[in-house]
């Protein structure tokens, strides 16, 4: 095959041969066919055997088209992940479009193939990045050509961007996507049932102030709360979609929870830092509030004692993490003569 | 505290009152002092001078409004900017800090004090930092006495946050916005507190300077009404809440549609919504409460049974209608911005213009911990003391910190916002500690010594003694916060009165050990001295550089690149008064300012495409760009460069901005084309495009000269095309250390020799003609 003809026209060619090469493999189709059954939303784990099995040791054109996603359990990735289930949904509105049609929805089977287990049938792909997406087409044979692989600027992470990069290259459609809805018709009805039942009652208690509006320690909790969340950066997480903690590039067994660098945290770090915040704040609360109270003189002496230490230390520690974290040194501004 | 309240005057007690109302007038001089200089590290350690953009715009404006008087300036159409359109700018700027330093200035002169214009401008934010802290004193005040109130000043007085904003020469809104939000709650919580229509009315006012000097105003407008609305859901209505807020929402309304900026926005736009709702609840809920007092308690059962269910069937009935009317609607009912409030991570997906300014980033932890600092650690003990009793003003700041810390969260801007709110919290939580631990050191000492001397006839009696004069000694602020409080006491039930005696019988007891009290003390006292440390080094360090002079310390000295200024200087004093400086428009409102030149564009980015038609005259080749510049009338270009010394907010890198901005509106313009595999590179590997654009070569020409090699310092490279010649530009100015160059447009080419004047028309025109596609001010 010329390496000059495009991907469509390769698939035509492939399609004309199908016809005549199906008869001698129909077991293989047949047996992708059961695995797709078997599978969740119809996409194949490709394993290092059936790899070999389906696409390299058999010779071209082979009688049906893969495409493969290439995923990473290790690399605990979120979007890599949502990504997954976007595909997930590709497959799944592509088998449901062509239910009843069997010569178009056994020509192209969903495959994934995780590069933790797998690594061996990753490394024949020769990939580089991910999240990545290829078409292994009837007639491809070098499996590093990358004229199957959907181009970079178009990986955006969404079921259509898929849908796009199929219709494309296969000339086939893929029909409307089928998202689940967040909630289904019954709950939605259970849901407004309850709320259409609790109104007369809430509406009452509101009225006699017995609500847990009414109740100042659930202000107090959600405020902390609030003040926890906010202080932590958890925003900031959300709007960057930060993991919680990164692998190390250099030992993937180890984690970081740290990252160097202001613009940027990881959750973990947030949140732990955000608990620092607090807890100096609430042991001092704790302390002029409510250990006041206590009767017992050398109770109150062991508490005091202890909340000192660990204000001090969560002082300490978020200095220290903050000049690392940012590079900055703070001057004091001593007399020289001091130095 | 009621042992106080009950001694006759002229005893010991009212004494000590008296000098601590003294005392703490004292320190609340020192703190407007401490607020003031602490913003002064700018002026030392470099000069009087106007910072950064945007004030140097402000700067004109007020020194247009001292020159031409009021109406002058709301009439003022300003042709020096924005050409051939100009820009109305009394209808589109704020206009309370113009006038406010407008006043300052006019009143300093008509007493003989002949300070300029611009002196007045660099010290106004000073002078307001210090407003701000009085202002926070009030405020604290009113919610946990004088001791928090003086805590409270002292802590906003150098919050770094606000420093950052309000420094000398950082003649901005937020220099007496902020000043003004907390002084509009002030007054809001003064008016909660003691129901008088008088403060009502100033509440009023102070919102109106609030609208005048600050888009932020909005905050306040919301933050209002969902206070009134939890005092309501949580039981706590009164008519003092009635008055505070009714004729809030009525002057204010009406306040605000007179400023030109606000307009009728002030009535149409949906940030303003959740007050008008707020005021219908409001009213509905006196109604309520009024029929409740004229009916029996069956009667009004009855009432409410009925009102209720017919209620319960129009609220069914005009949801549905609602439902449907959105449902049908193709957007689904909710525009950009409802959505982006709703859900604070739709702008950053959606709008590439919101997410890519840096100030509209989500903060990490320790942008709190560089603008906040220790008081991060306070706040949560400052909010459980505002819980302890809960009361109408302590639940405002309880809401105003959970609003501000959860938008401070969405946007790193907002963490002005915050700043204060933190310092209220800290400061009652400060204040609190204090109290305990002193309380219990005063308590313990003087009962020891009262053991030692007297018997125990008179120890009985001690106790209560001291527990009362360590209170009033410490802070006034027990005794002064009921004379504020007195209007709101009077409305109080006797059974409070009861509870709070009771509290103190019981307070009498309330001691921590003796050593632990001590050291946890220290331990206070450190953490605020770590915070002094850290608010001089960010006033002194972080914060205090202008932007206009640069200095740079190495082992031979220091240097200043005072470049911009020299430049400016230049324009004013060798072009043409009607002579046009294109620039990007980063540097439009110090040409104006400081030059007093017409530009093109300026920081005002109201016209996109405007402002892609000098990107694209920047991406264009030589002659291109000389044909859309000349196109603008424009006479001098003038770039800024950082190759030479290493500045890294140069032209060159702002490049890509040009050109996406310019491909925007002009497709001919295409980023690829500037880029090698992805890459943006001035280096001999760069496109030709980009080695040939207006921009490469004004940056670049004679480069070389300077080091023989041509090697970027920014860039860390060397340039890729070295000796070249301009064709349609001439070199006219190059500052010192090169960070701005000024190119003049040289004129047209005689096509025939001779009689140049006849063929000048002609020959215009035919360069126009050809220029048509491209250029969209022909």
């Amino acid at each position: 095959m010329a390496d000059h003809t495009t991907l469509p026209h390769r698939f035509f060619l492939s399609i004309s041969l199908l016809s005549i090469l199906a008869v001698s493999q129909p077991d293989l189709t047949k047996e992708l066919v059961s695995l797709r059954s078997s599978s969740e939303s119809g996409v194949i784990r490709l394993t290092d055997d059936t790899v070999s099995k389906f696409i390299t040791s058999v010779s071209t054109p082979r009688p049906y088209s893969l495409i493969i996603f290439f995923n990473s359990i290790d690399l605990n990735s979120n979007p890599l992940q949502e990504f997954r289930r976007e595909f997930a949904f590709v497959s799944a509105s592509f088998i449901a479009n062509n239910n009843n049609r069997s010569d178009v929805a056994n020509k192209v089977f969903f495959c994934e193939i995780d590069e933790s287990s797998d690594s061996e049938a990753f490394g024949l792909f020769g990939i580089q990045f991910l999240p990545q997406i290829c078409l292994v087409d009837p007639l491809m044979e070098n499996l590093q050509d990358k004229t199957g692989r959907m181009e970079e600027e178009d990986v955006d992470g969404t079921a259509e961007s898929v849908v796009e990069f199929i219709e494309s290259r296969t000339n086939l459609t893929v029909g409307p996507l089928h998202r689940p809805p967040l909630l289904s018709k019954t709950q939605i009805s259970v849901i407004v049932a309850l709320i259409a039942i609790s109104t007369p009652f809430l509406i009452k208690k509101v009225l006699k102030g017995e609500t847990v509006l009414h109740n100042s320690r659930v202000w107090l909790f959600c405020t902390v709360l609030v003040y926890f969340f906010s202080v932590s950066g958890t925003m900031h997480n959300i709007i960057k979609g930060m993991p919680m903690f990164v692998r190390d590039h250099e030992d993937s067994n180890k984690l970081v929870f740290f990252y160097k660098g202001e613009n940027f945290q990881l959750g973990a770090e947030g949140l732990s830092v955000g608990l620092l915040y607090n807890v100096v704040g609430l042991l001092l609360a704790y302390v002029t509030n409510a250990l006041v109270r206590v009767r017992s003189v050398s109770g109150q002496r062991v508490f005091m004692m202890l909340a000192m230490v660990v204000s001090l230390l969560a002082v300490k520690k978020v200095v220290y993490l903050n000049s690392w974290k940012t590079g900055y040194e703070i001057q004091t501004y001593w007399p020289s003569s001091w130095h | 505290m009621a042992a106080v309240e009950s001694l006759p005057p002229g005893t010991p007690s009212a004494m000590r009152n008296a000098f601590g109302t003294v005392l703490s007038a004292l320190i609340l001089v020192l703190i407007g002092v401490l607020a003031f200089s602490i913003r002064l590290f700018s002026v030392i350690k470099y000069e009087s001078v106007i910072h950064e953009f945007d004030p140097y715009f402000n700067y004109r404006v007020t020194q247009f409004l001292s020159k031409n008087g009021i109406y002058e300036f709301w009439n003022w159409f300003d042709d020096r900017t924005w050409y051939p359109l100009g820009r109305v700018i009394g209808g589109t700027v704020y206009p309370g800090l113009t006038l406010t330093a407008g006043t300052i200035w006019w009143v300093l002169n008509s007493i003989n004090i002949p300070l300029s214009v611009e002196t007045v401008c660099v010290f106004t934010a000073p002078v307001f930092s210090a407003f701000a802290s009085w202002a926070t004193y009030l405020l604290t005040k009113e919610v946990k006495g004088s001791g928090a109130g003086l805590a409270a000043a002292a802590l906003l007085a150098m919050v770094p946050s606000y420093i950052s904003r309000s420094v000398a020469g950082s003649y901005d809104n937020e220099a007496v916005a902020i000043f003004a939000l907390i002084f509009t709650f002030y007054l809001y919580i003064k008016t909660l507190n003691t129901g008088s229509l008088f403060y009502a009315t100033l509440n009023a006012i102070a919102y109106f300077y609030m609208v005048c000097s600050w888009g932020g105003y909005t905050f306040i407008i919301n933050l209002i009404p969902m206070h009134v609305l939890l005092c309501i859901v949580t039981g706590r209505y009164s008519p003092r809440l009635y008055i505070a807020y009714a004729p809030l929402v009525v002057l204010g309304t009406l306040l605000a549609a007179l400023v030109p900026v606000v307009g009728f926005n002030a009535v149409l736009t949906s940030e303003h919504f959740a007050s008008f709702l707020v005021f219908i609840i409001i009213h509905v809920v006196a109604l309520v409460y009024y029929i409740k007092g004229i009916l029996t308690p069956k009667m009004f059962k009855v009432a409410v049974t009925l009102v209720v269910s017919i209620g319960l069937v129009v609220c069914l009935i005009v949801v549905a209608v609602l439902v449907a009317l959105v449902a049908s609607s193709p957007t689904g009912g909710w525009s950009g911005r409802s959505l982006s409030l709703l859900d604070p991570t739709y702008a950053s997906k959606y709008i590439p213009i919101i997410a890519s300014v840096s100030e509209h980033q989500p903060p990490t932890w320790p942008s709190y911990f560089m603008d906040i600092n220790v008081l991060a650690f306070l706040v949560p003990a400052g909010i459980i003391a505002c819980f302890s009793p809960l009361s109408d003003a302590s639940s405002f700041v309880v809401l105003y910190i959970v609003m501000s810390v959860y938008f401070s969260g969405v946007m790193v801007r907002l963490m002005l916002v915050l700043a204060p709110a933190a310092c209220i919290m800290s400061g009652i939580a400060l204040s609190q500690a204090f109290d305990v631990f002193t309380g219990s050191i005063k308590y313990q000492l003087s009962s020891k010594s009262k053991d030692n001397a007297e018997d125990n006839t008179s120890t009985k009696n001690a106790p209560k003694d001291d527990a009362s004069s360590g209170k009033t000694d410490k802070g006034e602020e027990v005794s002064k916060e009921r004379s504020s409080k007195k209007g709101k006491k009077k409305e109080r039930e006797p059974a409070e009165k009861l509870s709070v005696k009771s509290k103190i019988v019981k307070k009498k007891a309330l001691v921590l050990p003796l050593e632990a009290s001590i050291v946890a003390l220290l331990l206070l006292i450190m953490l605020g001295a770590f915070y002094v440390i850290h608010c001089v080094w960010a006033a002194a360090e972080a914060y205090s550089a202008p932007s206009i002079v640069l200095t740079s310390q190495s082992h031979d000295g220091l240097h200043v690149f005072d470049d911009f200024r020299e430049s400016y200087a230049w324009l004013s004093h060798n072009t043409d008064v009607d002579d046009k400086v294109a620039s990007w428009w980063d540097y439009g409102y110090q040409t104006t300012a400081m030059a007093n030149r017409t530009v093109i564009v300026d920081n005002n980015t109201w016209n996109n495409t405007h402002i892609a038609t000098v990107g694209t005259a920047m991406s264009s080749p030589e002659k291109a760009a000389w044909e859309i510049f000349n196109s603008l009338d424009v006479k001098y270009v003038l770039v800024v460069f950082g190759g030479v010394i290493g500045y890294p907010s140069d032209d060159i890198n702002k490049f890509l901005w040009m050109v996406r901005i310019g491909g925007g509106e002009f497709p001919h313009i295409k980023e690829a084309d500037y880029l090698r595999d992805g890459q943006y590179r001035i280096d001999s590997e760069a496109t030709p495009t980009m080695l040939n654009c207006l921009m490469y070569k004004l940056c670049y020409y004679r480069f070389v000269e300077t080091d023989g090699k041509g090697y970027d310092r920014v860039r860390r490279t060397e340039i890729g095309k070295k000796y070249f010649k301009l064709t349609h530009f001439e070199e006219v100015f190059t500052s010192h250390h090169w960070m701005v160059r000024i190119y003049k447009l040289k004129p047209q080419k005689n096509r025939i020799r001779g009689r140049v004047k006849k063929l000048k028309q002609k020959t215009s025109s035919g360069v126009s003609s050809k220029s048509v596609k491209k250029n969209p001010w022909m």
